[in-house]
């Protein structure tokens, strides 16, 4: 039996990505297969990559400086209660937990090293006065005068999926009524040339779980999920796009950057996440995986789906969807959780693209070549990041 | 809500790098000399020291100072709590921190990487070292804590929500015990924001005594606290949280009112975030409601100079006055961006 005072749902998405501002754009270019990885050579001079940035965003009305990571999350969070017709006061009273890596350091020219205060008074000011991540929380709040509780997560490539867990938690609280939970992040030179200087960088596009695999990409982009409980939803007449069934945060505790190799803490994570949706193995039909490409992710991932999924009846169907517009670092999480709830609505299991010689694993079924149509109750996503960070979010389809 | 137990302290402040609370001493701003400045300048600055010598053990050659300081100030914090982790199951303890401004330090550095060889020539070193969530992660790996390892930010109130989001994490089953850290680094950087910001209080420029004055001086400090639900082990309490908001609106008399029902609180606590609370048209309601016989524990700029990390500091300063027993209401309020209540009971 449901408790609907404590089942999360999602009620709204909102989404601007390489594909364009929008859910339904981010639906139709999965759908259609479209990769957005271009090659690019204009973030900084040297460069040489393959990227995917998100193009033509609209102005927005400021009272101060946004930081490009700050627009696409008030776009991305426009998007997201572009549908919503309750009381304005509810919204008002909502709470707003975002996530980003990169914030405000899109803002900041390398020339600020030559002289902060220099470059202060040179228009640096205002610029600098959107770094700390809680600006991207704080846009959101401002834009859409939302006055409950704000907070910004800051934990690399998982923060993304931790909003959505934390923003479920505040829920359970009772501290909202409801809550925008996602993430965002823009490109920017100082994380192209920290990624290319860890030599993590595919000069081509990239080819996550292939045995040939050479790196990431990055791409841009920004997600944003309406939450709320499944009583309030059901009270206020809202459309009901899943059930968030599950949701874990746990860390490997082994190495600053490398994940443990043998996937113990991502699949504990899972685990845990399995045990809160109350969930057996062979109940979750599609993994999102975090599925970045790089050599060290992609086998120790594998290895934590083997251990997580151990006895399942048949291999656990596998995709990276990084590989249709880039890592985009703190909103990653967020931008596949919208993917994964697509996947369900749409029956449509998206394959790794380029993926043609798969790490080999007995339990994993690696989705490559065309689209997969089968019927997909529950569906999970997991991510993963710098400092050891595994989040799991496991979404249900909703009954009719 | 579940009441829950703060049973570890530990810190590293201008007060240097403490378990437990802080001793009675006033701590006067010092002079800058880490870096060039134009003139006298002063801030609420670390002393240097060598974590290895608080932390046997500690390796943080390659680390931003606010890595450093978490690692010294959680360490710290669990041997004040009296834990033995070789006895806990690793897997259920979890780590907030919280932080305005992350690790600038390495940042900067890796913009002087970036200005000296070009965007191409930057330091794979330290670009992880950067990440905000660095000093969180330090901390899980060398107390080896495999639960929820968050770092957040929240514009006036990071260290409340992560007080808060952490007790969460414990009354939802998601963590049998969490060490929360809020605090940041002073760099050049920082201080010249603030100062071309015009924020700053006219006694970081010279050497005056403290005096009520508009602006703030800028401060330094990791402040770590261990939190554990109620009942589940034998520990001393500090307080105990039974629950608390923030928010980014107003609305704080109504909160309190709904916390409280028709009980006062014996005590008040400020934390100064960018507005008194004594004078805050958002958190005076609730000196009204303690009345006449309630303790005021009035902001400490050393505190202050943390800005949105710092209400962990405040509240650290607070138990140390050692206030007595009874219901407490700590109260952050910053003019018209929100405001944050957290309430406790101090044994």
């Amino acid at each position: 039996m449901i408790d609907a005072k404590k089942t999360i749902v999602v009620t709204g998405i909102g989404v601007v990505s390489p594909y364009g501002i929008g859910w339904a754009a981010l639906r139709d270019g999965m759908l259609a297969g479209r990769c957005c990885l271009q090659p690019a050579t204009d973030l900084y001079p040297g460069f040489q990559g393959t990227l995917a940035q998100v193009g033509g965003l609209p102005q927005l009305p400021e009272s101060h400086h946004l930081s490009r990571s700050d627009k696409l999350a008030v776009l991305a969070a426009r998007d997201a209660v572009s549908g919503y017709n309750g009381a304005s006061e509810t919204l008002r009273e909502s709470g707003i937990i975002m996530a980003s890596t990169v914030a405000g350091l899109s803002e900041i020219d390398a020339e600020i090293a030559k002289g902060a205060a220099e470059w202060y008074r040179h228009g640096g000011l205002k610029r600098a006065a959107s770094y700390s991540v809680s600006c991207v929380g704080a846009a959101v709040a401002e834009s859409l005068k939302i006055q409950g509780p704000c907070s910004t997560v800051s934990v690399a490539c998982a923060s993304g999926a931790m909003s959505i867990a934390l923003g479920a938690n505040l829920l359970l609280d009772g501290a909202a009524p409801m809550v925008l939970a996602g993430g965002s992040d823009a490109l920017c030179p100082f994380t192209l040339s920290g990624f290319n200087s860890l030599q993590a960088l595919d000069p081509e596009p990239c080819r996550p779980f292939d045995q040939n695999r050479q790196g990431l990409n990055l791409g841009e982009g920004a997600a944003v999920l309406l939450l709320e409980t499944l009583a309030h939803a059901r009270e206020r007449g809202a459309p009901i796009h899943a059930i968030l069934r599950g949701w874990a945060m746990t860390n490997d505790a082994s190495h600053p950057t490398a994940p443990r190799s043998d996937g113990a803490g991502l699949a504990a994570c899972i685990g845990r996440a399995l045990e809160m949706a109350g969930c057996g193995i062979n109940e979750v039909g599609y993994v999102n995986a975090h599925g970045t490409g790089t050599p060290l992710n992609d086998i120790a991932e594998t290895h934590a789906f083997e251990r997580a999924f151990s006895g399942r009846s048949t291999p656990i169907p596998v995709s990276s969807t990084k590989s249709y517009f880039g890592h985009c670092l703190g909103a990653a999480g967020a931008l596949e959780a919208a993917i994964t709830i697509t996947a369900m609505q749409e029956g449509a299991l998206f394959p790794t693209l380029r993926l043609t010689d798969p790490i080999e694993s007995d339990s994993v079924d690696y989705l490559r070549g065309e689209l997969r149509r089968q019927s997909l109750p529950v569906a999970m996503s997991v991510s993963a990041g710098f400092g050891g960070s595994n989040a799991a979010l496991i979404f249900g389809r909703p009954r009719p | 809500m579940t009441a829950t137990q703060i049973t570890g302290i530990g810190s590293v402040t201008p007060f240097g790098p403490l378990a437990g609370l802080l001793p009675s001493i006033s701590i006067a701003p010092r002079v800058i000399t880490a870096w060039p400045t134009n003139g006298l300048r002063r801030a609420f600055l670390v002393e240097t020291f060598r974590p290895a010598a608080v932390v046997p053990g500690l390796k943080t050659r390659r680390l931003d100072r606010l890595s450093a300081w978490a690692l010294v100030s959680s360490s710290l914090a669990l041997q004040d709590a009296g834990v033995d982790l070789s006895q806990m199951d690793r897997s259920r303890i979890a780590v907030v921190f919280a932080t305005s401004f992350g690790c600038v330090e390495l940042t900067e550095a890796f913009y002087q990487s970036a200005n000296a060889n070009g965007w191409s020539g930057t330091d794979p070193i330290t670009f992880p070292e950067t990440l905000g969530n660095a000093p969180a992660a330090h901390v899980a790996l060398f107390h080896q804590l495999q639960g929820p390892n968050l770092t957040l930010s929240s514009k006036n109130f990071a260290a409340e929500s992560a007080l808060l989001q952490a007790a969460s994490l414990l009354r939802h089953g998601q963590a049998d015990m969490a060490v929360v850290l809020a605090g940041d680094t002073l760099t050049q950087a920082v201080y010249e924001w603030y100062e071309a910001a015009q924020m700053l209080a006219p006694a970081c420029f010279n050497e005056e005594p403290l005096t009520p004055s508009t602006g703030f001086i800028p401060g330094e400090g990791v402040v770590a606290m261990v939190l554990e639900p109620e009942g589940k082990r034998q520990a001393r309490s500090y307080a105990a949280l039974l629950g608390g908001r923030w928010a980014t609106g107003g609305g704080a008399q109504a909160y309190i009112h709904q916390l409280l029902g028709d009980g006062a609180p014996q005590r008040i606590i400020c934390a100064g975030n960018g507005e008194p609370c004594a004078s805050s048209s958002e958190t005076c309601p609730a000196l009204k409601i303690a009345g006449p016989d309630a303790v005021i524990l009035l902001q400490q700029p050393v505190a202050s100079g943390l800005a949105d990390a710092g209400a962990l500091f405040h509240l650290l300063l607070a138990l140390s006055q050692r206030p007595g027993s009874g219901e407490a209401l700590m109260l952050g309020a910053a003019g018209g961006s929100g405001f944050a209540v957290l309430h406790l009971e101090l044994p």
